[in-house]
């Protein structure tokens, strides 16, 4: 019996929904026998990397903690992909976006007031968007490759980080320790649940994605960013500036960046150290697919990779396994999920030969 | 002598379409043979089968006599079988010589390759110089490109996909020359085309497809164009419907010495062009794909803005340094060539594509904010004026048929009662009802008082269609004069780039 | 400065740069048949650890080098699979196979950090380069030699042959080459596969030729500097030498910096870190004023050949 591929008069919405979770399902399933034959303990590995995280409660606050940076970058990528805005660097945005929001808790080190938070908000939004700002200038004055310039750029801002963390920014009382000092009390983020670790970070994630998603399906704005994605050309017809497009996707998505940096660096870390770049920025581009360039999908994604992330950690207490297998399964997750993107587009026929037809 | 080729009840099937049903006939040695046919008839599909493209899915090909299964275009060519594709397969960055090697399947050093091109050139007066590159020529050179590369194989029968839509009435006739040469020299030629005139000039056979049945094999000579249309359509043929006693307002849209800057590689820019058109009148813009009309409808649309404010005026109204949408607000409205992709959006639905262009003058977006409800009523009704075969206007707007979708497309610009309407190529690729209810509906639009410019390649619709006349050729427009008062030999030579009025126009103060 | 430092700073920048060219010929290659493959990275990755576990367990080098460009084809298979037989979206892809890479680099190479192997060393006897400046032409590895070597290899590939014009009409016109009766999707595996070999390559070159030893992403970018590196040289083979050595020499001049020597120390060392991918940005942009350069771009370079029967 053979198979061909037959294109759908119109893609398959239910294969749209079907397939994020199948691949999930197929990763699950492949990551079990694939980490099994080169001699993990495969059912294992996904067990604690799947499972766990759900199954045990106390592992709940790590998830909202772990799924608000990836949420609130994820939902900017999937506005700037729509758009086929290929922003890649979001890990730099979020990089400057944290070291924005530090320089500005370090100016006000000592001082009190309300005011600091959104200030270093700002702060935060304005790094991220600046930073992204510079592939866009270059992509719509010169037509230079978004993508290499965010990523070229994503390696500069660690450095960058390197750099200030060693000499002008280091804590004086630091030991040596190349990192700040800890942020005042009104420089860090307020838990929103007492006895947790849940700050206020994971609520804003939320409300981002929800007005996104309000904006994306109903505005002339998310009409405009889909459109050029679409057909640039269609666009231009339709009186889309490509250009204004390109800037609109890059600024808002390095804004969502910088301004999850700076709900990491005035949360969970709540001082600029090192190893501040966590790969949110780069996992966040398979949230961003994984929720079918949908902030709401975004929401549910951004969840279950996190999920992998505690899980990492969990089987790296548990049986031993690297967390970096925590990327290959993420990587996996993603590959499913461009293969299955075929079975929206064909539907799978049973071939009948022509013999057979015949007779 | 056996036939050439003989087709036995070749019947292929697409899903949910029957694109060829049982079709036989056959082909003489020397004979200059037209298959004729509506597009969707089923051409392109029946000669891809025996050009090896596709496989047919019951029936028989049978090539000097013998049964044969062509697996594949080289197994094509091996037989003899050469084609020349409608739209070329031609590689732009690469040189005339790079080509044609990459049509031959034999490994032949370069050296030989263009010693035999250049005879092939003389001998058949296909002048072209091998080291150019593709890029740089004419249409009507690239298509001497695909005729030398598939004379190199010296065919026995040679396949030519509507190869006149893209030349002028004189590289028409030095077409046919060469065509009727090889023909006495025993080459026998399936030509395809949908022209009436030409298949009455040139064929000994006419084969007529419709709807993928063989409907008739007939003598062209013996038949009229009228009795061949007929056959072809399958019912008699509707003429357009011209209300009484119209006459031509006020001038409405006046382009005046309108230029757009050189932009891509291979774009050809419009230069100074000017012209008037009256309320009530249809201008048509004749001319040769690629002299310059996808700028100019670009410039008009204000996909393009001109520098000059006063180059393009509605009553008056300068409109040249406006954007597309401050331009329909100005009520001009546009439809490129290029149906999916420019004109619509195929991922997008039916009803989100009238946001696209209708959002403003509907009044479709309030704060910000896109009223979908809106959007999907003036949808409807697109769909139900204009017979747009579509689900609804949630369908997608690629999953409609070319011409259903140029129905809506159109639809979508007139009952946006636009004053001016600029169209391109409005029936290009169109099944001849949906042609003949969207030239109905450009007359309708012009008798309520619009001024409407219309380019094309088709000779025949400007000539149905127009009252005003004029041509473009290299970005230059020729000047404008009434349908009736010009001959087809004025307009041949004006497409060929005979301007012998273009300075004496410019001179005429706008 | 004298001749030796300034023989050895050429030494340093030839080395360098080898694992930049091999990549980016690889990418041209793939790039020309119409294919944009972002998974240059992940791919160096894999042929890095490769190339480092057969080393460290066997000890051969040459057995490294023929691994490495096998698992880079493997990898880049996945690329090809998804993208050429299920037309996946290659940008997307591209950037699925250099996150793959990456996590399955780190895990093979758990365990592994900082033990140290044996780089490969030069191809020809000491004898022929004792003198300084013989030690210009004879002073390499094996690796060296062969990034040179596929540069004018694929030169000739691609304007002398039949099967480079084969590939270059594929990348410039899939339909018309599938029209013509060439297998476009075949075509292009088997570029891919090529670009997969020479990113597994030059990924081996971390290991056996510039740090003895595996770290995690220890490629640090170069893979998508090679393909900005192709950009630059607006796909002409000749032209990726230029660029390489360019890169070569900010990669370098942050090494002598690190190193503490002389007037180059005065700026942070974390500012010469940075440089290259600063460089690859300002190369960017410089390429992009010249008007031509883009107009070399294979046309359909990342479009998903979608043949409509």
């Amino acid at each position: 019996m053979q198979f061909r591929l037959e294109k759908r008069p119109e893609p398959s919405k239910l294969m749209l929904y079907v397939t994020p979770v199948a691949s999930v399902l197929l990763t699950m399933l492949v990551g079990a026998i694939i980490f099994s034959l080169i001699g993990y303990d495969g059912v294992g590995a996904v067990r604690e990397i799947f499972l766990t995280p759900l199954t045990n409660s106390f592992k709940w606050q790590d998830l909202g903690v772990k799924a608000a940076p990836l949420i609130i970058i994820g939902v900017g990528l999937s506005i700037a992909y729509r758009a086929n805005v290929w922003n890649i660097g979001a890990e730099g945005q979020y990089v400057m976006g944290g070291l924005a929001a530090t320089g500005v808790a370090l100016a006000t080190y000592g001082m009190t007031g309300w005011w600091i938070l959104p200030l270093m908000m700002i702060a935060g939004i304005a790094g991220g968007a600046a930073y992204a700002a510079v592939p866009a200038l270059l992509k719509t004055r010169l037509g230079v490759n978004e993508i290499l310039t965010s990523l070229m750029l994503t390696y500069a801002s660690v450095q960058l980080i390197y750099y200030l963390v060693r000499a002008p920014w280091k804590d004086p009382m630091g030991m040596g320790f190349p990192q700040t000092r800890r942020f005042a009390a009104d420089a860090l983020l307020p838990n929103i649940i007492p006895g947790t670790i849940v700050h206020l970070g994971v609520p804003i994630a939320i409300v981002v994605a929800l007005i996104a998603w309000f904006v994306m399906s109903r505005s002339v704005f998310g009409y405009q960013m889909k459109v050029v994605g679409a057909a640039p050309h269609a666009a231009r017809y339709g009186g889309f500036s490509e250009n204004k497009t390109i800037w609109l996707a890059l600024l808002v998505s390095g804004a969502l960046a910088g301004l999850a940096g700076m709900l990491e660096v005035a949360g969970p870390f709540q001082r600029m150290v090192p190893g501040f770049p966590t790969n949110y920025g780069f996992t966040a581009i398979i949230v961003a697919f994984l929720g079918r360039l949908n902030p709401l999908g975004v929401i549910l994604a951004g969840i279950v990779m996190a999920i992998t992330f505690v899980g990492g950690e969990v089987a790296q207490t548990t049986i031993g396994l690297s967390s970096s297998a925590t990327g290959v399964f993420q990587s996996m997750m993603l590959f499913f999920l461009l293969a299955g993107d075929i079975l929206v587009r064909y539907r799978l026929k049973r071939v009948i030969p022509a013999q057979e037809a015949r007779a | 002598m056996p036939l050439r080729l003989q087709l036995t009840g070749i019947t292929k099937r697409f899903p949910g379409v029957l694109a060829n049903d049982n079709v036989t006939f056959a082909v003489k040695p020397g004979e200059i043979h037209a298959l004729l046919g509506e597009n969707g008839a089923g051409k392109s599909t029946l000669v891809k089968m025996i050009y090896g493209i596709m496989q047919p899915d019951a029936g028989e090909i049978a090539w000097n006599g013998q049964p044969v299964v062509v697996s594949s275009p080289k197994a094509a060519r091996k037989l003899g079988i050469g084609m020349v594709f409608q739209h070329f397969s031609l590689f732009e960055a690469l040189t005339v010589l790079e080509n044609i090697a990459l049509g031959m399947d034999a490994k032949i050093p370069a050296r030989d390759l263009e010693a035999r091109i250049r005879q092939v050139m003389a001998q058949y007066g296909l002048l072209l110089d091998p080291h150019r590159t593709v890029a740089t020529l004419s249409v009507g050179e690239r298509q001497r490109i695909e005729i030398v590369r598939a004379l190199l194989l010296e065919p026995k029968l040679l396949i030519m996909d509507e190869p006149t839509s893209v030349l002028t009435p004189q590289e028409v006739e030095q077409l046919f020359d060469v065509l009727r040469r090889l023909a006495a020299q025993g080459c026998s030629i399936l030509y395809i085309s949908h022209k009436l005139h030409e298949i009455k000039a040139l064929c000994d056979t006419a084969t007529i497809l419709r709807g993928g049945r063989l409907v008739d094999t007939c003598d062209p000579k013996q038949e009229t164009s009228r009795s061949m249309a007929e056959k072809m359509i399958g019912a008699g043929l509707k003429d357009i419907v011209r209300p009484e006693g119209r006459s031509m307002g006020e001038p409405k849209l006046v382009v005046s010495r309108l230029s757009t800057a050189k932009t891509g590689h291979f774009d050809v820019p419009v230069n100074k062009v000017s012209f008037t058109v009256r309320a009530g009148e249809i201008f048509g813009i004749a001319g040769v794909a690629g002299n310059g009309q996808n700028a100019l409808l670009d410039a008009l649309s204000g996909e393009i803005r001109s520098d000059d404010a006063e180059s393009i005026t509605i009553d008056g109204f300068p409109l040249g340094l406006l954007d597309t949408t401050e331009r329909r607000k100005r009520g001009l409205c546009a439809v490129p060539e290029e149906r999916n992709g420019h004109a619509a959006v195929g991922e997008f639905s039916l009803s989100d594509n009238s946001v696209l262009t209708a959002r403003d003058r509907l009044g479709m977006v309030v704060m910000g904010l896109i009223n979908s409800g809106a959007a999907r009523t003036y949808t409807g009704k697109v769909i139900a004026e204009f017979a747009v075969k579509a689900l609804g206007p949630a369908s997608m707007a690629g999953s409609l048929s070319g011409g259903n979708l140029q129905k809506y497309i159109m639809g979508r610009e007139i009952l946006q009662k636009p004053s001016v309407l600029v169209v391109s190529q409005p029936t290009w690729g169109v099944d001849a009802g949906a042609a003949a209810a969207i030239h109905q509906a450009l007359v309708d639009l012009a008798a309520v008082g619009s001024a409407i410019v219309v380019i094309s390649q088709d000779l025949d619709e400007l000539r149905a269609l127009c009252d005003t006349l004029a041509v473009i050729n290299l970005g230059q427009l020729s000047p404008a004069k009434p349908n009736a008062e010009m001959s087809i030999e004025e307009i041949g030579l004006l497409m060929g780039g005979v301007h012998g009025a273009t300075e004496a126009h410019d001179a005429v103060p706008a | 400065m004298n001749l030796d430092l300034l023989i050895a700073i050429f030494i340093t920048v030839v080395g360098a740069s080898t694992p930049i060219l091999i990549a980016a010929t690889g990418e041209l290659v793939v790039e020309k048949s119409g294919v944009l493959n972002l998974g240059v990275e992940g791919m160096m990755l894999v042929g890095a650890i490769t190339a480092f576990l057969v080393v460290f367990l066997t000890g051969q080098h040459y057995l490294a080098i023929v691994l490495a460009a096998g698992a880079g084809i493997a990898t880049s298979m996945i690329f090809g699979f998804l993208t050429l037989s299920l037309s996946a979206n290659q940008t997307a892809t591209g950037l699925a196979l250099t996150i793959f890479g990456t996590g399955f680099s780190a895990l093979a190479g758990q365990g592994y950090s900082a033990r140290p192997v044996t780089l490969l060393g030069p191809l020809f006897p000491a004898d022929l380069a004792t003198h300084p400046v013989l030690r210009i032409v004879f002073g390499y590895s094996a690796l060296v030699y062969f990034a040179l070597i596929m540069v004018v290899a694929v030169w000739w590939f691609l304007k002398k042959t039949r099967a480079g014009l084969i590939l270059r009409a594929v990348g410039e016109n899939d339909l018309s080459a599938h029209s013509i009766g060439y297998s476009v999707i075949g075509v292009r595996y088997a570029a891919v596969a090529f670009g997969g070999a020479m990113a597994g390559i030059a990924g081996a070159c971390f290991p056996l030729l510039l740090t003895p030893q595996w770290a995690e992403r220890m490629t640090a970018g170069r893979g998508w500097i090679a393909v900005a590196l192709v950009v630059f040289a607006s796909w002409r083979p000749f032209r990726l030498l230029a660029g390489a050595y360019l890169f070569g020499l900010v990669m370098t001049m942050e090494l002598y910096a690190k190193a503490g020597g002389g007037p180059l120390s005065a700026i942070p060392s974390e500012l010469w870190a940075a440089l290259p991918y600063l460089a690859t940005v300002v190369v960017l942009v410089l390429i992009s004023i010249r008007r031509d350069a883009s107009t070399n771009a294979p046309a359909c370079l990342g479009r998903p050949f979608l043949p409509s029967n």
